[in-house]
């Protein structure tokens, strides 16, 4: 009877489903926006009965989230929105969630929305502490006993320090908020120039510059520990920051890890940086380390490795409900972000692998079947335009089975030895976000062919940052390679974090030029190969 | 008794009164995107010339 009722509501109302209206050729995805290049939908898309009410459930638990949030210090976030730019950026995570998912049905949707939800979770957490604790907005209980971090490094070695709290100073103001709202770096890195710094550097580093000299970073601890990770652009920007941060009485650590991070007498470099590290936390804050601490956490890690190693098989199959954002977003954050701090992560890889297991058991096709082409997203990515894989899979039928970022750090760490771990942290913690595949030498960026290969894509993007200099020199190279082995193969021109170089819109045209003109192929959505978002978030 | 339970059937009313009435308010909220568009076009643009008329320390 309910299925009776749920389909015959889903046959009157199918109108509205914009996947529906593109396969019957009436409009599709972009039909319900604005005309004004503001990526405001009119309404939300209907999904059919089932799949828009789990939707609608995920955004009232987002909602939740947010308000607790709030609830919990309603002053200080209200003064953080006031004090910081970013802060307002955030407020557009609402529409963010919907573009990610867009087209999302069955179980890719219910994957996306354990995912969404568990993501809104952690950041509204993080955010609320870093306000409530923020010496700028009146200080708290934490507010002597926070770290901070530069956002690249690992955190799951301070977890050997349980009285004291690591934060990544960047994430919040420039890095996280850069997928929520592409128009509040270019401020930050306008900030960066008129001051003087050259315009053709890296946009993420010129963007934390920004905040730097904007004094916008929340003022928390007694210690940041700076890195030259993931490349040596972030050596120039970290020292602008220290600036910043000296002023405001906080002592800055450069932590320093090896370039060659695939030789042996790297891996011994960076175990003693480390050590120096952890000694350095413990001299600042008169803590001792305490190693079970760390194993407790770093058990979490390797379950979330486990599973991780896991999922990479199911990738490589037909069937994986899991890929493009979905994926990419969550391990993202899972990994840089949590690390191994919070249990509750464990819970939602250990539900999202049932899901998947079953996918595979029932041969389960994702996208309704329509995928075309398997690709491999190599390079890192552009901040603003987080949503390219949906829109990839949704206009052309390709699916992005993995991201280069999603293969970082997956050794075990041992639990029982401190020296031990201590080598392997070092070695996990080197190939972190941007820096496993991205530098340390050729090897790292032409293990592109053998990734492709193992998970069965015919094709590989390769995101091509363009103020990225390390990456400018294998064009060619790569080009030729992929000629030789038999892989369809497209640069994607983009400017990491400033969306004004490269809008949108012209990388969404190198895909649609190669699609198009190279392979001579239909899109699936008509309405998505061409618009204008130049405006939107 | 008796007044017990058509106090807990007014109260059930009640509750799924106010359940339904939730449900009518947050998901036309959801379906019409009317959060995303009064932040879009409402508080944003107040909150950015906020930002842009605050004075910031930028001497490092």
């Amino acid at each position: 009877m309910k299925e009776k009722i749920i389909s015959f509501i889903d046959q009157k109302l199918q109108r509205f489903d914009p996947i529906w209206l593109a396969e019957n050729g009436k409009g599709g995805q972009r039909t319900r926006y604005r005309d004004d290049g503001s990526g405001i939908a009119r309404y939300r898309e209907w999904r059919g009965v089932e799949d828009t009410f789990q939707d609608y459930t995920a955004w009232l638990k987002n909602l939740g989230y947010m308000g607790a949030m709030v609830a919990r210090d309603p002053v200080k976030v209200l003064k953080g929105i006031w004090e910081y730019r970013w802060m307002g950026s955030f407020l557009a995570s609402f529409a963010f969630v919907d573009r990610i998912y867009e087209g999302y049905r069955g179980r890719e949707l219910d994957i996306a929305n354990i995912h969404g939800n568990a993501i809104v979770r952690i950041l509204t957490l993080r955010i609320g502490l870093i306000l409530h604790n923020d010496a700028r907005l009146g200080g708290g209980e934490m507010t002597d006993k926070m770290i901070g971090l530069d956002e690249t490094i690992p955190p799951l070695f301070t977890a050997g320090f349980p009285t004291l709290n690591a934060e990544p100073m960047q994430t919040m103001p420039e890095f996280v908020v850069c997928d929520v709202d592409q128009h509040l770096d270019p401020y930050y890195i306008d900030v960066a120039e008129s001051y003087g710094l050259a315009p053709d550097v890296c946009s993420r580093c010129s963007a934390e510059t920004g905040v730097a000299i904007d004094d916008a970073f929340p003022v928390f601890g007694k210690l940041v520990l700076s890195t030259n990770q993931p490349c040596n652009a972030s050596e120039a920007t970290s020292m602008f920051q220290r600036r910043r941060f000296h002023q405001k009485g906080i002592e800055d650590y450069p932590f320093v890890f090896a370039m060659q991070h695939n030789t042996k007498n790297g891996n011994d470099y960076s175990k003693e940086e480390l050590r120096q590290a952890i000694q350095k936390i413990e001299e600042v804050y008169d803590v001792k380390y305490d190693w079970n601490a760390l194993f407790e956490k770093a058990k979490n890690m390797n379950h979330q490795n486990q599973i991780e190693l896991e999922k990479w098989e199911i990738f490589a199959t037909p069937f994986s409900p899991l890929s493009g954002i979905n994926e990419s977003l969550y391990k993202l954050v899972e990994w840089a972000l949590v690390n191994g701090h919070d249990e509750y992560f464990n819970e939602i890889d250990d539900k999202v692998i049932g899901i998947m297991r079953q996918a595979v058991k029932d041969q389960y096709l994702p996208y309704k079947g329509k995928t075309r082409h398997r690709a491999f997203l190599w390079g890192p990515s552009a901040m603003y335009y987080t949503d390219f894989p949906t829109w990839a899979q949704n206009c052309w039928g390709i699916d992005i089975v993995l991201n280069m970022d999603s293969t970082m750090g997956h050794n075990m760490i041992n639990t029982e030895d401190p020296e031990q771990a201590l080598t392997d942290l070092a070695k996990f913690s080197e190939k972190g976000v941007m820096r496993h595949h991205a530098v340390g030498g050729w090897d790292n960026v032409n293990a592109v062919w053998e990734w492709a290969n193992r998970l069965n894509c015919d094709m590989v993007i390769c995101n091509d940052n363009v103020a990225c200099k390390g990456m400018n020199g294998v064009h060619a190279l790569l080009e030729e390679q992929a000629q030789q082995l038999g892989f369809k193969f497209v640069f994607l021109p983009h400017d990491l974090e400033d969306c004004r170089t490269i809008p949108r819109k012209e990388i969404r045209k190198a895909i649609n030029d190669y699609m198009s003109i190279v392979l001579n192929e239909e899109p699936l959505d008509a309405t998505l190969v061409d618009f204008d978002d130049a405006e939107a978030w | 008794m008796k007044k017990l339970i058509s106090f807990v059937f007014r109260l059930v009313k009640r509750i799924i009164k106010i359940g339904v009435l939730l449900f009518v308010v947050t998901f036309g909220i959801y379906m019409s995107n009317a959060e995303n568009k009064l932040i879009y076009d409402v508080v944003r643009p107040l909150l950015n010339k906020h930002y842009d008329n605050q004075a910031r320390d930028r001497r490092i």
